[in-house]
Order: C-alpha cells, then sequence, then structure tokens
C-alpha cells in the first residue's frame, strides 16, 4: 500500500470513524441474537446487556413449530422467487425493443416507466385494494404477485433499456442476415449477453420483495399466504408478552437474508449504486 | 429478411407484457386515486353505485383545517426524515465513502463496507420491531441503561417522540449513501487524483477541488433519494411505534394507511393524502430531469 500525505493522528481518528460506525452498526444485530438464547424470565430479571445466564433453545423449537417458520419462509421463497424471473425477463424483452426496435412510442413509453421509479407503492395503495377484490383474486398469492411485478419494472426497464443499447447492433444484423427472427435473436443473442444486468436487477428485486410487509399483508387476509415480514409484523406497535419468543422470531427471520448478503454482498452493493447513479 | 410487418410484431409483444401490467397495477390507480379522492366513496360497489358523489375538493379543505391538524404532523415528520438524511446521513455517508475510496486505512476496507450497508438489507419491520423493544416500554434496554445510573428512574413516554425513530433512520441508511457516493467517487478517474498530488496537493486539497466539485450533481440526487426515501418510509414507523403516542409520529404514507384500513375508514381522506404524495412525487421528478438535463448539458 502506498505512502498517503495524512498524519499519524489524523490516521488514528479515520481508524475509530469507521470502527465506531461498525460496532455501532453490527452491535444490535449481535445483542438481538444473544437475546434469542434467554428465556422470558432470564430477559425480565437480569441485565439486558448480559449474557444468557444459559444457553435456551426452547424459543427456537416454538418458532419452528408452533411460530410455522417454515410456511412463511416458502411463501417469501414463492414470492421472491416468482417476481424475480417475471422482472427479469419481461423488463430485458421490454428493454430490447426500446433500445433496439426503433418506434416514436418508445419516447413515450419508457418515459412512463421511469416516471414509476419515484412513485411510492402507499399512494396507490388504495386503488389497487380495491381492484384486488373487485378482480376476486383478493386472499390469492396472484394478489400480491401481480403487484410485486409491476413495482419492479420500472427499475429493471430503465436498467435493461441502458444496458442493451450498448450490444453492437452489427452483432443483431449478423443474425439477422443468418436467418434469425427477433424472438431467437433476443433468446439466443440479446439475453445472454445481459447477463451481468439481469444478476443486478435480480438481486435489487429478490432483496426488495423478500422485505415488503405493506402490500403482503393488505392482500391477503390467510395466514397460509403470508411470508417472512408478517410473522415479525405481528409483533409490530405492542410489545410481546414474551421477549424470548419475539427476539428468537427476528432473529430467525433474519437468518436468510443474512445468509443471502454474505453471498452476494458485492453484487449487491453495485447492484445500489447502479440503480441510483442517474437518480 | 425481416418485414416491416415482422418488426411491428416483435415490438408489441416485446413491450406490451410489461406495458400493460405495468398501467393496469401502477398508473391506473395512480389516477384513479386521485378521482376517488374528489369523491365520497367510502368502502362497497364502486361502479354503478348511486351513493358515490362528486364532492370537489372537500376532503382536501378537511385534510387542511381539521382541529387536530394530523396532517400537518404528519407532513412535518416526513419533513424531519428528510433533514436526517441531508444534515446526517449524506455527509456522514459521504465522510465514510471518502475515507474507504482515498483508502486511508489499510486494513478492513471491505469488512468496514460490508458491515456499515448491512442494516439496509434487512427488512425494516425486523429492525422497527427489534428498536420498539430497545427503547420502548419498562423492559426496555433503554429503561435498562437508565436505572444503572439512576435505581430510581421510571419510565415516562418522552415529549419528543421522533427522536428514537429519527437515529434509528440515520442508523440504518447511512450505509445506503455511503454505497452510492463510493461508487461514484470510483468512477472519478485516478490519473487526476495522482496528477494532483505529484503537484503537492494535500488530502484537504484534493478532496475540496476534485472530490467535491466532481461529486456536486450526485450530492444533489441524493437530496431526491432522501425525499423519496422520506416519502417512502412507513415500514419502520409501523413496526416501532405504530405512528404512537396519539399519531405524533406519523408519517403521510402511516396516516394515509391508518386512514384507510385501520378503526372507521375515511377513503376520502385517504386519497387524498395519497394525491398529496403523488404530487409531491411528480415535482420530485420534474425536479430531477431538469437537472438530470442541466448536468447531461454540461458534461457535453
Amino acid at each position: 500500500m502506498e505512502q498517503r500525505n495524512i498524519s499519524r493522528s489524523a490516521k488514528v481518528l479515520v481508524y475509530t470513524v469507521m470502527i465506531l460506525f461498525t460496532v455501532l452498526t453490527v452491535y444490535p444485530i449481535f445483542w438481538l441474537v444473544l437475546q434469542s438464547f434467554k428465556t422470558n424470565t432470564d430477559y425480565l430479571t437480569h441485565s439486558k446487556l448480559a449474557f444468557p445466564s444459559t444457553w435456551y433453545l426452547g424459543n427456537y423449537a416454538f418458532v419452528m413449530k408452533q411460530g410455522n417458520f417454515l410456511m412463511f419462509f416458502k411463501n417469501s421463497v414463492i414470492y421472491a422467487g416468482v417476481t424475480v424471473v417475471a422482472v427479469v425477463i419481461l423488463s430485458n424483452m421490454a428493454g430490447y425493443a426500446f433500445a433496439k426496435l426503433e418506434y416514436k412510442i418508445t419516447r413515450l413509453l419508457h418515459g412512463l416507466f421511469i416516471v414509476g421509479i419515484l412513485l411510492t407503492l402507499q399512494s396507490i395503495l388504495i386503488p389497487l385494494f380495491l381492484m384486488v377484490n373487485a378482480t376476486g383474486i383478493h386472499n390469492t398469492r396472484l394478489a400480491v404477485l401481480i403487484p410485486y411485478i409491476a413495482l419492479g419494472l420500472p427499475m429493471g426497464v430503465y436498467l435493461c433499456t441502458d444496458f442493451e443499447k450498448s450490444i453492437p447492433d452489427e452483432l443483431l444484423e449478423a443474425a439477422r442476415i443468418d436467418g434469425a427472427g427477433f424472438m431467437r435473436i433476443f433468446f439466443s443473442v440479446v439475453l445472454p449477453m445481459c447477463a451481468p444486468v439481469s444478476v443486478t436487477l435480480a438481486i435489487i428485486t429478490f432483496t426488495g420483495t423478500w422485505n415488503e410487509f405493506v402490500l403482503m399483508s393488505l392482500m391477503t387476509s390467510s395466514e397460509k399466504f403470508k411470508a417472512i415480514p408478517y410473522m415479525v409484523g405481528r409483533y409490530a406497535g405492542a410489545l410481546g408478552s414474551d421477549y424470548g419468543k419475539l427476539f428468537t422470531s427476528l432473529t430467525v427471520a433474519l437468518v436468510p437474508i443474512l445468509v443471502f448478503y454474505a453471498v452476494f454482498r458485492n453484487q449487491i452493493t453495485k447492484g445500489v449504486a447502479a440503480g441510483a447513479v442517474k437518480g | 429478411m425481416t418485414t416491416k410487418g415482422e418488426k411491428r410484431l416483435a415490438y408489441a409483444v416485446f413491450v406490451l407484457p410489461a406495458v400493460i401490467i405495468y398501467l393496469a397495477v401502477v398508473a391506473f390507480p395512480t389516477v384513479f386515486s386521485v378521482l376517488l379522492s374528489l369523491t365520497d366513496y367510502n368502502g362497497g360497489v364502486i361502479f354503478g353505485n348511486p351513493d358515490i358523489h362528486f364532492v370537489g375538493l372537500k376532503s382536501y379543505a378537511w385534510m387542511f383545517t381539521e382541529p387536530a391538524g394530523n396532517f400537518y404532523t404528519a407532513l412535518k415528520n416526513n419533513m424531519l426524515i428528510v433533514a436526517v438524511s441531508v444534515f446526517g446521513q449524506i455527509p456522514l455517508g459521504f465522510i465514510l465513502a471518502y475515507i474507504l475510496s482515498r483508502k486511508l486505512i489499510q486494513r478492513g476496507n471491505d469488512l468496514f463496507q460490508t458491515m456499515i450497508y448491512l442494516p439496509n438489507v434487512i427488512s425494516s419491520i425486523i429492525i422497527g420491531v427489534l428498536f420498539n423493544a430497545i427503547i420502548y416500554g419498562r423492559n426496555s434496554v433503554l429503561m435498562d441503561i437508565r436505572r444503572f445510573f439512576n435505581p430510581a428512574a421510571v419510565y415516562t413516554i418522552s415529549d419528543k417522540p421522533m427522536v428514537p425513530i429519527l437515529v434509528v433512520i440515520l442508523w440504518m441508511f447511512t450505509g445506503f449513501y455511503m454505497i452510492i457516493f463510493l461508487a461514484n467517487m470510483q468512477r472519478i478517474d485516478p490519473a487526476v487524483i495522482e496528477a494532483a498530488r505529484i503537484d503537492g496537493a494535500k488530502e484537504s486539497g484534493i478532496l475540496w477541488y476534485i472530490m467535491l466539485p466532481a461529486l456536486s450533481g450526485v450530492i444533489i440526487t441524493t437530496a431526491i433519494l432522501a425525499i423519496s426515501g422520506s416519502l417512502k418510509s412507513f415500514d419502520l414507523i409501523y413496526a416501532m411505534t405504530g405512528g404512537g403516542p396519539a399519531g405524533q409520529t406519523r408519517v403521510l404514507s402511516l396516516y394515509m394507511y391508518q386512514s384507510a384500513f385501520q378503526g372507521a375508514p375515511n377513503y376520502p381522506l385517504a386519497n387524498a393524502i395519497s394525491t398529496v404524495m403523488v404530487l409531491i412525487s411528480i415535482v420530485l421528478i420534474i425536479v430531477t430531469m431538469a437537472l438530470g438535463k442541466a448536468f447531461s448539458e454540461k458534461e457535453v
């Protein structure tokens, strides 16, 4: 590492800032995991900053069995999985047409999607709720999936159009001369070349969908269609009577996304930057 | 060779699925919500219901003038969140990104970055419920700490209920701005910085004369993201305080949600709040586009 022109004291300051921030971020999560091993009595009668007096595993058994964690997890996987696949394919398709098949209407249609990036979900919640009720799909997975896919499209179309503009026209011309139709060109030339932007888009869409709460809560009423955020959201506002179970629910809900982050952290931060570079 | 008709068909096939689902689920409801806000519709059948009347701006008038001033409380809280972003997260994020991008520390760059961004991937609902238990109530961690210093301390409801929420928001999203600044700092040509260094520029000079001017556009972008982020904030407050006590920590989105879906529904009011949110978004979009144009012209 080359020498930088900063003094020793500046270096100490810089390290202190970074370490302080890191500890502040990580400690609450570490604390949470510790509490999941306490019984309710242990939590209430001892210092809340202490380690568990005995490492109690009963909370986990409760959350997995009575808490129905696996059912919520399955729904989360279905919602996130279907949404990611649909958003990636639909965005790439539209992006290809917007970037490579020239029509005047593209300006209008593409613009409509861009406007959607800054719109907020909450401002269309009531009409969506009414529409879902009117079409009779309330309390089905479809009532959650369709809005999820639609809400993923603005960012997806923006990223894909931008990326697909960089595919050389000569390549597509060559494929066409070889007799490939538009469908063939899309699936065997464009889509494979778009792997980088597709991965970025998949990751942005996944984290957004996995953590979404209000739409999923509103569009379904039976527990069998709810996902992980609902499992945790039940504890919202009022304090739970059993802290051990509360903290264990939170911990268990954290695990999948932490694993996901550990695996894809570089792509996640890259994706966030890509989505925000141009606002 | 392809014909004109084939190309047109291909365009339609590629574009229509996305356009139809987007128009149906996002664009149409946006317009629908504005229209509903001008009626007295309050649940039940919508189409062909003779009990729905056009009432003009009545709901807006009520929203702006009702004695409790709930709308202004919510709007003020939204602005507080923007303020925390602009005066807290953006400068802090900038400093952290600067330290990381200039490699002012030799070891652990990757680890620091990963850890500081971590809260952003966690569901706001989880964070909200967690900090609810840490901050509020007789059995909270905060009370434990207070009792440590003063055994006679008793739990009281704070008279500044937004403060804990703002602290958590600062805690949670600073890493987001750090990542955005970091990505843009890495796009600055290192040769420029190297040249300045060879000419004897100090770190402070590099920061002031190279980094800050190069990032002026990004700083404006982050401010816009802060405003749209504030409009989108819902889950965290819902889970942390539920908008309480007495609606004092509500933001616009939560005020809208509670007007429509909790207690006795008041759809006209909720739709009026939604419309205000849409209007703020539209202003943001126009500002973003104008700025985008201004900056791209500058680059040319």
